[in-house]
């Protein structure tokens, strides 16, 4: 009994690690930009076909691979703030109009990676073979690295808000954008690097998710969905309250796994992500707006 | 052009031409992509009811739509009800699809109501996925029976019937709507979108207005729903998914948000073009981005849609378009 719980918390918390580093990308955005990006999951899907394809196909190494995957989802955001986002800064429908754009870029970019790379399964190999016993767990090494790496990336990027002078103009920019100009901020800057970011995060994440799952073009939409479970528990608003979010929500779908098996566990969660919309608007950590 | 020629004398004309259709287009594929067609503007013009016409961002109208579809097969397959009760059947259960969601939607504001209305479309999938031995899980269900009337078996004739039938469907739909959109409720939901402050201050609930506004909008598109799964004599949870969505999302942009015959234009207008392209060998996945660039175009460059273009073209008599896109709280 207690191996199964402490089973089903390890399994929980790589769950939580994946949802952080994908829920605090969506944040960044959120908060500096105020656009809701719905091609998050679909850079996810790139990160991880650049990471195989130059890692596998052309066979420079995994972690080039990796680095490269992020690389290029990074730029992939940046143009996307550039060509679907910018044009529509100031328009008092930008909230929805980027939904739109952003709806049209994860349609292009799942379809073009189908064209480009073929319905075939797709795997990395792992950045570390072996296993890992935590008590009476065993999760592989590679899950083990997610588990670490994501709350240190959390962490920086915490510090990058709080202690660098461009991470505080971000958070100028998503305050105030007319004061922040007038203080001397680049505001398209701001946003640029908020999304390249937030993509580059995106893109990290795929690449190492594509040694634990399959790589598919649409491999993207389920993370982002529990993603989006993830920023409205936590509500958007704040980088801390999503990460927390992140790992409650890992924990409860693992348990929920546990209790009442895989065909119900997501049913329950959009379920319970229903009910808390109803009775707390801005999330169970958010606070009134 | 006069509005009163405009709004009564055209659409008139595009009916009549559309009843004239099977005479010409005697074989059932043509007829087949009308029928679709005309599903598709049932779907699109009653989403554009609560986005456009109240903005409310519900990016969870299809479910309605698969809600239509699971309640007719079931009804008409696992129960043995007659399948027209079981059509008509899907716009209520579509109709308490709709109330369900309304609920936390009256309360949300801006982006929580895309993602409330949005995650609720994947509750129903999930419920669907989950509940195998009803729905058929991720397989679906199949050989839902067909539509008869009397004798005569809807099979028949090369589609004649469904092709009449979903006509109908959609003439039923649109009237309703110009109803709908044209009542004192009508106005009071545009007051909603363009002053929400001001509505409320002049004595309209909003949240009783969106509420309302919700399952109007999915009484149609429940029963268009009911119609896919009878005509098609399948079930499949793919309704439910982005690929759909987008689309019916691309015709209410092109057509037009706020206004009854653009998304309707758009949604046969598209239907015919993806179907050409999918003929094109290497197009059949392309043509999914081509739509997507082109929802992007028309948010770049006609907000109001391809057919506010060609008002501001054509009828130069007519007040200034309403602002394009819906817009919800601050």
């Amino acid at each position: 009994m207690i191996d199964t719980l402490i089973a089903t918390i390890v399994s929980g918390l790589v769950l939580g690690s994946l949802y952080a580093m994908m829920a605090s990308g969506l944040s960044v955005v959120w908060t500096t930009l105020g656009v809701f990006n719905f091609a998050h999951g679909a850079l996810m899907m790139i990160g991880a076909f650049v990471a195989w394809t130059v890692s596998e196909a052309v066979g420079l190494g995994l972690l080039v691979g990796v680095a490269s995957g992020t690389l290029v989802a990074a730029l992939i955001g940046v143009l996307i703030e550039r060509l679907l986002v910018r044009p529509y800064y100031g328009n008092r429908n930008m909230l929805l109009i980027t939904v739109m754009t952003t709806l049209a870029a994860m349609i292009i970019l799942e379809k073009g990676a189908q064209m480009i790379w073929g319905a075939r399964l797709k795997q990395l190999p792992r950045l570390v073979d072996g296993e890992i016993s935590i008590f009476s767990a065993t999760i592989s090494a590679h899950e083990a690295i997610l588990v670490v790496l994501a709350p240190l990336i959390l962490l920086s990027i915490w510090r990058f808000n709080v202690r660098t002078n461009t991470g505080r103009s971000l958070r100028a920019v998503g305050q105030n954008q007319r004061s922040a100009a007038l203080i001397g901020i680049d505001v398209p800057v701001a946003f640029a690097i908020a999304f390249g970011l937030s993509a580059a995060l995106a893109g990290l994440t795929g690449a190492l998710l594509g040694s634990i799952r399959f790589i598919t073009p649409s491999m993207g939409a389920e993370p982002l969905v529990k993603a989006m479970i993830v920023v409205i528990f936590g509500g958007l608003g704040s980088l801390g309250a999503t990460a927390g979010a992140a790992y409650v929500i890992g924990l409860i779908e693992a348990l929920l796994i546990l209790w009442l098996g895989l065909y119900w566990t997501p049913f329950v969660l959009f379920l319970m992500m229903i009910v808390v919309l109803i009775f707390r608007p801005n999330g169970i950590f958010g606070g009134r707006q | 052009m006069k509005p009163a020629a405009r709004n009564i004398v055209l659409p008139l004309v595009c009916l009549a031409a559309l009843l004239l259709v099977p005479v010409f287009a005697i074989d059932s594929y043509t007829r087949h992509l009308f029928i679709i067609a005309f599903l598709y503007a049932i779907i699109a013009s009653n989403w554009n009811l609560s986005l456009g016409h109240c903005g409310v961002f519900n990016f969870g109208h299809l479910t309605f739509f698969g809600v239509g579809v699971y309640t007719a097969a079931i009804l008409a397959k696992t129960l043995g009800v007659n399948p027209w009760i079981a059509i008509l059947a899907s716009g209520a259960t579509a109709a308490a699809a709709a109330f369900l969601i309304a609920a936390p939607v009256a309360r949300l504001k801006g982006i929580y109501v895309v993602l409330v209305t949005f995650a609720f479309g994947q509750l129903v999938m999930q419920l669907v996925l989950s509940q195998a031995q009803i729905t058929g899980g991720a397989e679906g269900m199949v050989r839902i029976p067909y539509l008869r009337l009397g004798d005569y078996s809807f099979l028949k004739d090369y589609k004649l019937g469904y092709y009449y039938a979903a006509l109908f469907l959609l003439v039923v739909s649109t009237l309703f709507l110009l109803a709908v959109v044209r009542s004192p409720f009508g106005k009071s939901l545009k007051a909603v979108r363009d002053a929400e402050e001001y509505a409320a201050a002049r004595g309209i609930s909003i949240s009783r207005q969106r509420v309302t506004v919700l399952v109007l909008s999915a009484i149609f598109t429940g029963i268009a729903g009911g119609f896919y799964a009878i005509y098609l004599r399948v079930a499949s949870p793919d309704v439910f998914g982005f690929g759909t969505l987008s689309l019916a999302l691309s015709m209410v942009l092109i057509g037009g948000t706020g206004t009854v015959y653009g998304p309707i234009a758009a949604a046969l207008a598209l239907t015919f073009a993806t179907e050409a392209l999918a003929g094109i060998r290497g197009l059949e996945e392309a043509r999914f981005i081509l739509i997507a660039l082109a929802m992007i175009l028309v948010l770049r460059i006609a907000p109001g849609g391809l057919l506010g273009i060609i008002e501001k073209l054509d009828f130069r008599d007519r007040k200034p378009a309403a602002p394009a896109v819906a817009r919800n709280g601050p």
